[in-house]
């Protein structure tokens, strides 16, 4: 028993984490998919919906309509929208980094909601 | 409202996703498994002083190197470097955090990186030192004596408070991310620092009173490089050993050793805690109480709850401490076995420190790089060439992310058990005393890992 202890733990442990590799790494998504978002921002205060989501690697379009001239800045991809009262202004771009990115009325540095990518 | 970019320490935004819950119940699952396994199949090791005698190798080729004085002039030039880059940039440079070099070298290259890589490699501060560095290179010119002498009483209390209030700046006053605030505080430390060493001797004060010489002694024991000294302190050999065993050999004991040790692990925990949801909601809670009071109410709030935990985390300590003992049926020196079992919490600390500045660490350090060609936020063009440079996210998918965290904090814990199980082999004596004191300890380190998954697991939330 005694030579074959650090080999039992090392095995139980490596059995683990590839169990865990394979539940992480399977659950991703190969993304691709096309995305399209349309918020409407009032008053630089609010925007609805305030939560996008999309996946890894997915084209997301988004549209964004605000009642007052300004930009919405979309942190971690650094993408300004230059809004212009009662007109709809239009970014695509490819969702390549996960996490949570917040969504600014930059002016202010106003919360608006975030963006999910998952 | 769920806004996520979160600060560490009031400074640099991370997006990352937390962990999901199924993923939190299957490490969680894991640990309790893995320790059940770990604890049957090493039922019946070694006792006494056998237990926690650890294979090492030795390293010619590296022993000309640690004996030459190029390693400790190197580290100090960089630390010297480092400690005038952080006043000058602090001082006289954007009081933007994420625009001011400073930030980025006291909190992610000092304090989550050195920590990181001291525990990966061993005790890099040794060679960093710059309060150190300065001390030996003055002394080479002039003679400077100690004039009084620290009583022997005030064992390491002093860097005991000093720590303590060095993690009250990072995580409760809110100015961590003021970048004159932290030059300043920087400053003092130094000029504090080396008034202490001239006035109470160097190594006294750098070991009894340095928060981060003793930090780091800590830390450093974790790592894998090894140097064995004569009685004069030369080295005589350089050994490299599996990571976590220098945490068995002999420490100095004492409740403010002790103390130190779960301080590190309550402040951590807390900068965890701050990021969470539940604090959130706690300090709306409790607005009544201290919004009157404005900021300084906020940060009494913080630093009651930080000073609280720390009692908390103690007295668990304790409470588990007394299990074991009383398992371990034997009379055993209580101040020395407290003290040897609280070192076998740190790989649990410095694991959960990697996993939690994860993150931080592979983006959010990059950023430095573009600031290098205006350190001081003058307009200048220094390095045009870097001026432009993107932080790359290759490392912090969320998949990526959560697999490192997941093996971080199951090799951390593995580690823990297994030195636990030691130290307890060394104590009790016997294999069967040394297997039911155990249990207790293995209860507490469960505790403790869940709680970090937990915290890893929470949704981050604004502010912090």
């Amino acid at each position: 028993m005694n030579r074959y202890r650090v080999p039992i733990v090392a095995a139980v442990v490596v059995v683990f984490l590839a169990i865990g590799a394979f539940l992480i790494f399977a659950n991703q998504t190969k993304g691709g998919a096309k995305v399209t978002i349309n918020a409407t921002v009032s008053k630089g205060t609010s925007m609805s919906p305030g939560t996008w989501t999309a996946h890894h690697n997915d084209i997301v379009t988004v549209n964004i309509t605000s009642d007052m001239d300004g930009e919405v800045h979309l942190h971690g991809y650094d993408i300004p929208f230059e809004t212009k009262a009662g007109q709809v202004v239009t970014k695509t771009f490819t969702a390549d980094k996960t996490g949570d990115f917040p969504i600014e009325w930059e002016s202010t540095s106003t919360p608006l909601g975030h963006l999910v990518v998952s | 409202m769920l806004a996520t970019a979160i600060f560490l320490h009031g400074f640099g935004t991370r997006y990352d996703l937390p962990a999901s819950l199924w993923l939190y119940l299957f490490a969680a699952g894991g640990v309790v498994v893995i320790s059940f396994v770990l604890v049957v199949v090493f039922a019946g090791e070694q006792v006494g002083e056998k237990a926690i005698r650890y294979p090492r190798r030795e390293l010619k080729l590296l022993l000309s190197i640690a004996r030459s004085p190029w390693p400790r002039v190197i580290g100090g030039l960089i630390g010297v470097l480092g400690l005038a880059t952080i006043i000058v940039t602090g001082l006289f440079g954007s009081s933007r955090p994420e625009l001011n070099p400073a930030e980025f070298l006291i909190w992610i290259y000092f304090w989550a990186g050195t920590v990181i890589v001291s525990g990966l490699v061993g005790n890099l501060w040794y060679l960093l030192n710059p309060f150190a560095a300065i001390y030996d290179a003055v002394t080479k010119l002039v003679r400077l004596g100690p004039v009084w002498k620290l009583p022997q009483r005030l064992g390491i209390w002093p860097a005991v408070l000093i720590y303590y209030s060095f993690a009250c700046l990072e995580l409760t006053t809110g100015m961590a991310n003021r970048p004159y605030i932290a030059a300043t505080a920087a400053l003092a430390y130094a000029s504090l620092t080396l008034a202490g060493m001239i006035l109470f001797g160097r190594d006294e004060w750098l070991q009894r009173c340095e928060a981060f010489t003793v930090l780091f002694d800590i830390v450093g024991r974790f790592g894998p490089v090894e140097a064995g000294r004569d009685e004069t302190g030369r080295i005589t050999a350089v050994y490299v050993r599996p990571w976590g065993v220098g945490l068995l050999k002999p420490a100095p004991s004492g409740w403010d050793r002790v103390v130190f040790v779960i301080l590190m692990l309550s402040s951590l925990a807390f900068d965890g805690i701050e990021g969470t949801r539940s604090w959130a909601d706690f300090t709306i809670a409790t607005e009544p109480y201290w919004l009157p009071q404005g900021a300084f109410g906020f940060f009494l709030l913080k630093t009651v709850s930080v000073t609280l935990l720390t009692v908390a985390f103690l007295l668990i300590f304790i409470a588990f401490m007394e299990m074991v003992i009383y398992f371990g049926k034997r009379r055993v020196d209580l101040m020395s076995t407290v003290s040897g079992f609280a070192l076998t919490l740190v790989p649990i600390a410095l694991v959960y420190n990697a996993a939690h500045n994860y993150y931080y660490a592979v983006v959010t350090a990059q950023a430095l790089i573009p600031l290098l060609d205006d350190p001081l936020a003058k307009g200048w063009h220094l390095l045009p060439a870097v001026a432009a440079y993107k932080p790359s996210f290759a490392l912090a998918q969320a998949s990526t992310v959560w697999f490192a965290q997941i093996v971080l904090i199951v090799v951390g814990h593995v580690i823990a058990v297994y030195l636990a199980h030691l130290r307890a082999g060394e104590r009790f004596r016997t294999a069967q005393n040394a297997l039911l004191s155990q249990y207790p300890m293995l209860v507490l380190m469960v505790m403790y890992t869940m709680t970090s998954l937990w915290i890893l697991a929470q949704p981050v939330t604004s502010g912090g």
